[in-house]
């Protein structure tokens, strides 16, 4: 099986992404708010070999307590957005509120039904935006690199 | 079987309601799905004759139960409550399932007794997962029943289309689940030109079905990934996640988009494929087959992997057919039935439902294995299917148009049905029951009896959507 494996640094040439820093961490917490589950699946494969989030030193955290950085997909719905803010909530400060996928950003692409409230920006002060339907993992990873850049001390 | 012909669409009284269904029950045919508007209550059933929707009044927002004569309708009543406002005579207690403001003790199943406890997970999960609720009633770690709360993720999708084109709404069915857009589209389209009268010719269908096992082979990669993951099997998730990856970037490829997204058309195909393209794509599904099949092989052979499958999250065939089962989780629990040999819009001649070959054992593993056997097929159809290049390909004109057109799809995940009644070239009432919808129910059924440890696993020996199933 591990064949696949041994040919990870040949996988990566085809990723435009940068070379891995040697210090730095950013702690993900995720919340699907009502997404189509597409946000969710780009974001898994941004964890496999191809891309390897974990490199970077990003992770996903099981819990908003350890987390940086909440990466909200979908539009919220009017049942997700007491959660949501339970998540956002309990974060330690200071927190970063990203909103993955065109739902999220709040590009209305469902309309203005009585079960959405719109957009993450509609309910969370959003500092970091990854457009796409879906995004594609390469972008998730780019733009989850702009967030540990802003997180880390020092960074420019 | 009367293939291209319109819906036929039977209206009955209350007093006969409950005894029409058990009689069609009894000759043979199987109750798809139930929805409901203001005026009527609608049932789409399938059977020898193909599809059949039977339609009775409401009177006072009252109809009759039909739980007692399909238990695999109890969703649907739920939901035609939360969301119509119908109460069904019969059905008690008629718990809530889209209406979420509510009480625990309105939604969960009473359980009382010495050591009972309860653990609630969700909505939002650990991992990089879908919303929604589970609340396991446990003593110790054994299960003793699971209330499984969804609907966090409700957008009101079906009511959004309602008034769209016939087209317009094809974007919104589309998002109601990325990972079973084309089958939802598919459904769709095949509801919407059944209403218009329309039958594909054969250039149309085969594009349709490319598609649909397109989006086969890189769910089925990422739901034994999944399942790898599920028993902490890292090698094996990376493995056949990495798989997924080269099969969605073929995707893309083939269609633009890694989720095969807007592929789909009422009446026509944007989908086209030349020589070449279809020459490299058998390449390399050839390639990602090969790969496939030396993971599988160390999946199979690995005994602390293979050790975590036997005997846990049992369905039992009677189960599965009573809960209305679909797709692989009901084949693997030996309900031979699969939406593709029932088909004559798509190319699917010939085809016939897989079985698992380890036996129809209704655990874990049998899933797991279902998904292998599906793949294999998949891969060989798609190598005959892109044997020559797609131009295009329209629907024809085959019967009278009328209200109402239906139809059903076999998803990754097992039979979406879809019900659309027509207001000229508008929608009226859309209804999608996709796959997930229908397994949710026998998640929860696989779930008691076990230890709450490997919910975890059994859950993902379904792999369902939250999204398609909350719409």
């Amino acid at each position: 099986m591990f064949v696949l494996l041994k040919h990870l640094a040949k996988l990566r040439r085809d990723i435009a992404l940068p070379a891995p820093h040697s210090h730095g961490s950013l702690a993900v917490r995720h919340v699907d708010a009502g997404s189509c589950n597409g946000c969710e699946h780009e974001l898994n494969q941004a964890g496999t070999p191809y891309y390897d989030l974990s490199r970077f030193g990003i992770s996903i955290v099981a819990s908003p307590r350890h987390a940086d950085i909440l990466l909200v997909t979908g539009v919220v719905t009017t049942r997700m957005v007491e959660p949501l803010h339970r998540a956002y909530s309990a974060m330690p400060e200071p927190r970063l509120v990203a909103a993955l996928g065109d739902c999220a950003r709040g590009c209305n692409i469902l309309g203005h039904g009585s079960a959405l409230i719109g957009g993450v920006g509609e309910v969370l002060p959003v500092d970091l935006v990854i457009p796409g339907c879906p995004p594609e993992p390469e972008h998730i990873a780019s733009g989850l690199l702009d967030a540990l850049a802003r997180v880390r001390p020092g960074a420019s | 079987m009367n293939m291209a012909a319109s819906l036929a669409d039977t209206t009955v009284r209350p007093s006969d309601w409950q005894r029409t269904l058990a009689d069609a029950i009894a000759t043979g045919a199987r109750a798809v799905s139930l929805h409901a508007t203001q005026h009527d209550v609608r049932v789409l059933i399938a059977g020898p004759e193909g599809e059949h929707l039977f339609r009775c009044p409401v009177v006072d927002s009252a109809a009759p139960s039909l739980i007692g004569v399909a238990p695999s309708l109890e969703w649907g009543e739920r939901e035609a409550h939360d969301l119509v406002g119908i109460r069904f005579d019969g059905h008690s207690p008629l718990r809530p399932l889209v209406t979420h403001d509510l009480d625990l003790a309105a939604w969960s199943t009473p359980v009382h007794g010495h050591g009972t406890s309860q653990v609630a997970v969700g909505p939002i999960h650990a991992g990089v997962i879908e919303s929604g609720h589970f609340r396991f009633h446990v003593v110790g770690e054994r299960i003793l029943h699971l209330d499984v709360r969804l609907f966090y993720k409700h957008r009101g999708l079906e009511r959004a289309a309602g008034g769209m084109g016939l087209t317009e709404a094809l974007p919104v069915v589309q998002r109601m689940c990325a990972a079973c857009a084309v089958t939802n589209t598919v459904a769709y389209a095949h509801a919407a030109e059944h209403a218009l009268g329309l039958w594909p010719a054969p250039d149309l269908a085969r594009a349709r079905t490319i598609l649909l096992e397109l989006e086969r082979i890189y769910n089925h990669l990422h739901d034994i990934g999944q399942l790898c993951a599920g028993v902490g099997f890292a090698p094996g998730t990376m493995t056949f996640l990495a798989l997924k990856e080269r099969a969605q970037r073929l995707n893309q490829r083939l269609t633009g988009h890694r989720f095969l997204f807007d592929t789909v058309a009422i009446g026509e195909t944007p989908f086209r494929v030349d020589a070449g393209t279809a020459q490299a794509a058998r390449v390399e599904l050839g390639a990602i087959a090969r790969a496939a099949r030396e993971g599988w092989h160390e999946v199979l052979f690995n005994g602390s992997v293979q050790d975590r499958l036997d005997d846990v999250g049992i369905v039992t065939r009677e189960w599965a057919k009573r809960l209305g089962a679909v797709g692989p989780a009901a084949r693997a629990s030996g309900v031979t039935r699969d939406a593709r040999s029932e088909s004559p819009r798509l190319s699917y001649a010939g085809f016939t439902a897989a079985a698992p070959e380890r036996g129809p054992t209704g655990d874990v593993k049998a899933r797991l294995d279902m998904r292998a056997v599906e793949l294999w097929a998949a891969f060989a159809f798609l190598d005959e299917l892109l044997a020559t290049p797609l131009t295009g390909g329209v629907a024809v004109a085959a019967h009278d148009p009328a209200v109402f057109g239906a139809s059903r799809v076999e998803s990754p995940r097992g039979e979406t049905a879809c019900v659309l009644e027509r207001d000229d070239g508008r929608v009226g009432r859309l209804h999608i029951r996709t796959g997930s919808n229908a397994n949710w129910r026998v998640v929860a059924h696989a779930a008691a009896d076990n230890l709450l440890p490997d919910f975890p696993l059994i859950n993902k020996s379904f792999e369902l959507c939250y999204s398609c199933s909350d719409r």
